[in-house]
């Protein structure tokens, strides 16, 4: 079922450049969606229209299969139920402390302040940030202000995650946890979107690929698939995986592997192949 | 980053898990008492007693804190020069030998009594600065009744403070790798140019931080949670100390009330 569906989506900006252009986008429920592209894309300018912060010039944007209503009301619940988590962290935290920053979201939906509390006890719990609760922001690595802002959203309780460069500007380490923390709450069952140009975590874990490029969406499907399409990928200014780029000097055969644990599995067969015949 | 910083001595010294109701407390009744006193004595006092606090129980750098304290160090020599031999009638104590100019003894003990109240006043204040983190003060702030509007405000200088402050040194690292400092006209061009791209920026900022607020459900109003806590979290033993101290001082006031120098 398609959590996020949209339909022909064009959005103009006032002085009439398309930022977007015709755009269908879906987002299969309980899935890892990334959508691929190269800066100035369009990417955070659709995400933006799936909480209803812009509205499309034209097109249409269903959410759950019901589409979207720009009443006040309705956008408070639409907000709830997709959160979105910005590229820089420092637009989100605003608050002077992590508690009071992560308690910002369940406060504005009136819930009671005990539920409030356990909302956010729980949601540093889940990004495993506890006991830096008293803590301002600025004395917070990269990685720890990421996941301070997941947190925020998390305590929202949201079906869908939205997230704009979730491994930008972070070191190996913090952009790794960043990466296993969403595959958790994937687990979980929360439907997650990435924006991203990095195509070597694209493979590992997406379960369906967008490739976006100057507001067009260039092409959609497996990871398996997108990646097939060398001159696509080239066309959008990015690039084929690392390992990918072996099958230059390597010949797997048909199709060439997209990640490093693919391509160990793979030597592995075809050296037992080899002795086999030998 | 922000290692030599007010705020990092705020949120790192040795009186940092020190009820906070009792710190400011404390603070604002004995800089009362540094104001209300008459003679120089009880507030230069109270300035030694809040330096010593400061840095030998709390344990901020002492170089800090001296640079800290040399700014209304300076200011407040300056007003007693300038009191000394521009206020007061009466018997000059002392001949400046230019322009007829004259130190008067009521000069004199006028100024070196504002001088005083401005040192223990600024000490009261430094204490509270330097040992009590801005997101506690807040929760005071919100205790005491200050309006909504005027805290949320606050809440949001805070925070960004730091964010443009960390913008601002990238920036002048970068002008200055350029060499954009290496002459005063140099340096002023530059300074220019990192204030008005510093304002650009604040604007941009101030929109994406706008969006992602309403990306949470953001109404107009930044609700907070209540703390549980009230001034009763001090505890017997700190209120009687504190009282016990301030009616010493208070005392001190009555008995040096009429102490001068000349």
């Amino acid at each position: 079922m398609n959590i996020i569906e949209t339909k022909n989506i064009i959005y103009q900006y006032p002085d009439g450049t398309e930022a977007l252009k015709n755009v269908n986008f879906s987002a299969t429920k309980g899935k890892i969606v990334m959508l691929m592209g190269p800066n100035g894309a369009g990417k955070s300018t659709l995400f933006l229209h799936f909480n209803g912060i812009l509205r499309p010039t034209s097109g249409s944007l269903k959410i759950d299969g019901a589409p979207v209503s720009y009443q006040r009301q309705d956008l408070m619940k639409l907000r709830q139920k997709v959160g979105i988590v910005f590229q820089n962290p420092d637009d989100q935290l605003f608050a002077p402390t992590v508690a009071e920053d992560v308690a910002f979201g369940p406060l504005n939906i009136d819930l009671p302040e005990e539920e409030v509390k356990s909302r956010v006890k729980e949601a540093l719990k889940r990004v495993d940030m506890e006991g830096f609760e008293e803590r301002p922001p600025h004395y917070l690595s990269g990685g720890q202000k990421k996941r301070v802002a997941i947190a925020g959203i998390l305590a929202m309780r949201p079906e869908i995650m939205v997230l704009d460069e979730p491994t930008s500007g972070l070191d190996p380490k913090g952009a790794f946890q960043i990466m296993r923390l969403l595959c958790k709450l994937n687990r979980e069952g929360i439907t997650i979107i990435i924006a991203t140009h990095d195509v070597d975590i694209v493979p590992i874990y997406a379960h369906e690929v967008y490739v976006i490029s100057e507001g067009e969406i260039l092409k959609k499907g497996t990871p398996q698939e997108v990646f097939e399409d060398k001159e696509l990928i080239r066309k959008a200014n990015l690039r084929l995986p690392h390992i990918t780029h072996e099958e230059d000097q390597i010949s797997f055969g048909k199709s060439y592997p997209l990640t490093v644990s693919e391509a160990k599995k793979r030597i592995v067969e075809m050296t037992r192949d080899y002795k086999k015949f030998n | 980053m922000f290692s030599n910083t007010l705020d990092n001595y705020a949120h790192n010294n040795n009186l940092n898990g020190m009820n906070t109701y009792f710190k400011v407390l404390f603070g604002i009744v004995t800089m009362l008492v540094s104001l209300i006193s008459t003679s120089p004595v009880v507030p230069l006092i109270i300035a030694l007693f809040m330096s010593i606090l400061i840095v030998f129980i709390a344990k901020v750098s002492w170089k800090f804190y001296l640079k800290f304290f040399l700014f209304p160090f300076s200011f407040g020599l300056i007003t007693f020069i300038f009191m000394a031999i521009f206020f007061g009638v009466g018997a000059h104590i002392l001949e400046l030998g230019i322009f007829n100019l004259a130190v008067t003894a009521d000069g004199f003990n006028l100024g070196l009594l504002v001088f005083a109240r401005m040192m223990g006043g600024f000490t009261c204040l430094a204490f509270l600065a330097l040992t009590t983190p801005m997101t506690e003060l807040f929760s005071v702030l919100r205790l005491i009744k200050i309006p909504q509007i005027v805290l949320e405000i606050a809440m949001l200088m805070y925070r960004y403070i730091f964010v443009f402050l960390d913008e601002a040194i990238n920036m002048y690292h970068t002008q200055e790798t350029r060499l954009g400092y290496s002459s005063l006209k140099k340096s002023f061009k530059s300074m220019g140019m990192l204030g008005s791209n510093l304002f650009i920026r604040t604007w941009m900022k101030g929109e994406q931080a706008f969006i992602a607020m309403e990306s949470r459900c953001y109404d107009g109003s930044i609700k907070t949670m209540k703390k549980q806590g009230s001034i009763k979290t001090m505890g017997t033993r700190n209120l009687v100390l504190l009282v016990l101290f301030e009616v010493v001082l208070i005392m001190g006031v009555y008995f040096t009330g009429s102490f001068r120098i000349f």
